[in-house]
């Protein structure tokens, strides 16, 4: 009796422990605590929305139910590649990873022996998908974004930029120095360039040094996140300094649009722009419904994209083999999304998408400027 | 020369910071034998305590005086808490207590509060320039050398002319023999907490008038520094703590303006790598503790 007992309480378990056969199992890289997780929280949070969406309508393309295997990394890379390897022990056949390229390229790694599509929340370098045929951004790349805003700068007639970058990311590195190439090949003129590392104490000697600058820049150029933009642009403004600052999409976030008059005016590339009647709008109403919370920033919707890519990706393959389903993603052509439509064919898996130019207005409101894919022409390559 | 001038003013400021916060440190190592790592958890606490003013309203010097009060609350809550049940304790022990506090701080200011960094707006005013000798010169350095100056001035005095200071001194020479003497040695070790809590105070309401913004991560990294310059002056020594952290401050600021680019990655090692050097010729410090213990 109690041998019988014993072996029904395994099988029950056992039952417990394994997916139906058709659920589609897809685990998630999302830090909970250190610099990715400002990131990876909103993605995460847009991801785990549209999945729950889908669900709710029969899964996938209305057929494959989603399973969601979540574990945090702590913004620790060695945590990270451990975490993939026990969510592919445990079946996951698709991870999405942290918003950054150096986590996402160590989880490639571990992901590359069974071609399991590794898809970055929000990292933009384009370096990261050099890793290997299985891996993909999912936000506009820096080199887009760079050369978007690089064709702007030139037009609003900017004749000389200082680049600030940090060599402790491939973002806060790559960014700038995109900019500085497409800038340059439009004529422009990089007169100096910085070098900070991140979490630095203090801007204020680099502001000096730019203060001094045998040729005085009209436009500054950073891709620094936080919270080393905030000291930076405040090192600057208090500096007495009011040149134009341009930056990257990391600018786009209510940390940085609440830093009050230092900030305004202040131009920064981004994903995507809620217009009015637009999916992306649409997408605002329905997740402040569903949870209470306001998606104040591009990282929540392009979560829910990646839930679109993954789904389209998957009716192209016609199955959820791995190996087919990352083949199907990088001939994905004008693919829909929420945020805007994105095209992996032709490219090396950094999805060519719309980049939206804003500005910060004097009441700390994020002010649309133009929206525009890059001109390949002066693509900077990786 | 201007530019050479303008540079030692930011290092000035960046000094004074790492100064304050180098002292906090030495006054309760030297005390309590503690290398409290959690320091830096106090400095944070101080940037909430302003972003929650401000947010409730509070105009911004009442909201700079809350931030101060809540570094030194949270200081004198961490030594009741933490810190007094592991009196007499070794070192390594108290380390790693300190790390978990630390940690512990950490998890509930992402958690309670937020993992992004929270905007902190101040007037446009206090980020304004002045002239001084032909020079540009920010306010904000400027603000942060007075009250740097102001501070471990009314310390310093504390610490010589009161009873309390006086036996704080007395505790970092030789804390048995004061507890033999009558002293009460809860008293002392309180008050140095709090001393350390107001002067991650002051730090961190500069720190936060210059960047602009809180996070949970907002002290570590200052504190760490802070640290290598208790180091670099003489572990247990306060004059040494403030003379290291205007040295790091210094050599921070200097190797940031005048490295070349190409070797600019490098910076962080060439400072580190300058400090092992001193510490080479002066093991002990650049002043060091009376007592000679080696850093």
């Amino acid at each position: 009796m109690k041998t019988k007992s014993i072996l029904m309480a395994s099988a029950i378990a056992a039952l417990a422990g394994t997916a139906p056969a058709d659920e589609y199992i897809i685990g998630v890289m999302s830090a909970q605590s250190g610099y990715l997780a400002p990131y990876d929280g909103p993605a995460y949070a847009g991801f785990q929305f549209c999945i729950d969406e889908m669900n709710a309508n029969g899964g996938l393309n209305g057929t494959t139910p989603v399973k969601l295997i979540v574990k945090d990394t702590r913004s620790d890379i060695a945590m990270g590649v451990q975490v993939v390897q026990e969510m592919i022990d445990d079946g996951a056949e698709f991870i999405v990873s942290s918003a950054d390229a150096d986590p996402t390229i160590a989880a490639a790694q571990i992901t590359a022996a069974d071609m399991i599509p590794t898809m970055t929340f929000a990292g933009t370098a384009p370096v990261l998908t050099q890793v290997g045929p299985h891996v993909f951004g999912s936000y506009p790349a820096d080199n887009q974004q760079a050369a978007v805003l690089a064709v702007y700068a030139r037009e609003q007639g900017f004749e000389n930029v200082w680049l600030v970058k940090s060599p402790d990311s491939a973002y806060t590195l790559g960014g700038p120095e995109y900019f500085g190439t497409a800038f340059s090949t439009l004529g422009g003129n990089v007169v100096g360039e910085s070098n900070y590392s991140l979490n630095q104490p203090d801007f204020s000697a680099i502001v000096t040094t730019i203060q001094g600058a045998e040729t005085a820049p009209d436009l500054i150029v950073t891709w620094a996140w936080e919270p080393d933009f905030p000291a930076f642009i405040r090192a600057l403004r208090g500096a007495g300094l009011d040149t134009q600052v341009m930056g990257g999409d990391v600018l786009d976030t209510p940390t940085v649009r609440g830093l009050g008059d230092v900030v305004s005016g202040v131009i920064h590339t981004s994903g995507g722009y809620p217009d009015e009647g637009s999916a992306y709008a649409d997408f605002v109403d329905r997740f402040k419904a569903a949870t209470g919370t306001e998606p104040d920033n591009n990282y929540y919707v392009n979560g829910c994209d990646i839930a679109h890519m993954i789904e389209q990706a998957v009716a192209a393959a016609g199955t959820t083999d791995p190996a087919a389903v990352s083949e199907a993603m990088a001939g994905l052509e004008n693919g829909q999304a929420v945020m805007s439509n994105f095209t992996f064919a032709g490219t090396d898996r950094m999805p060519l998408r719309d980049v939206v130019v804003a500005r910060i207005s004097a009441s700390g409101e994020k002010e649309f400027i133009l929206r525009q894919p890059a001109d390949l022409a002066i693509l900077p390559a990786p | 020369m201007d530019l050479l001038l303008q540079q030692i003013i930011n290092a000035l400021s960046l000094g004074g910071i790492y100064a304050m916060l180098a002292l906090g440190l030495a006054i309760v190592f030297s005390i309590v034998r503690l290398i409290n790592f959690a320091h830096g958890e106090i400095m944070t606490f101080g940037g909430y305590g302003i972003f929650l003013a401000m947010a409730f309203g509070f105009p911004p010097l009442a909201a700079l005086t809350v931030g101060i009060g809540a570094a030194l609350m949270m200081a004198l809550a961490m030594e009741r808490a933490a810190f007094r049940a592991m009196r007499g304790a070794d070192v390594v022990s108290l380390l790693i207590t300190s790390f978990a506090v630390s940690e512990i701080l950490k998890v509930l200011f992402q958690n309670g509060i937020s993992a992004r960094p929270v905007p902190i707006s101040f007037p446009a005013s206090w980020s304004g320039t002045y002239q001084l000798a032909g020079m540009n010169i920010g306010v904000a350095p400027t603000v942060s050398i007075l009250v740097t100056l102001t501070s471990l001035s009314l310390l310093t005095l504390v610490l010589r002319r009161t009873s309390i200071g006086m036996a704080m001194r007395a505790a970092a020479e030789d804390f048995e023999m004061l507890r033999m003497l009558g002293v009460r040695a809860n008293r002392v070790v309180a008050v140095s907490f709090a001393v350390s809590g107001l002067l991650a105070g002051v730090a961190a309401v500069i720190w936060t008038a210059q960047r602009g913004s809180v996070d949970p991560v907002m002290g570590f990294f200052p504190v760490l520094k802070a640290f290598i310059a208790t180091v670099l002056g003489g572990l247990g020594s306060l004059s040494g703590a403030v003379a290291g952290g205007f040295v790091v401050g210094l050599l921070e600021v200097l190797t940031q303006a005048f490295l070349p680019d190409g070797v600019s990655p490098y910076r962080d090692a060439i400072v580190l790598g300058a400090v092992i050097a001193i510490l080479l010729v002066r093991p002990d410090g650049l002043l060091p503790a009376g007592d000679g213990s080696r850093s």
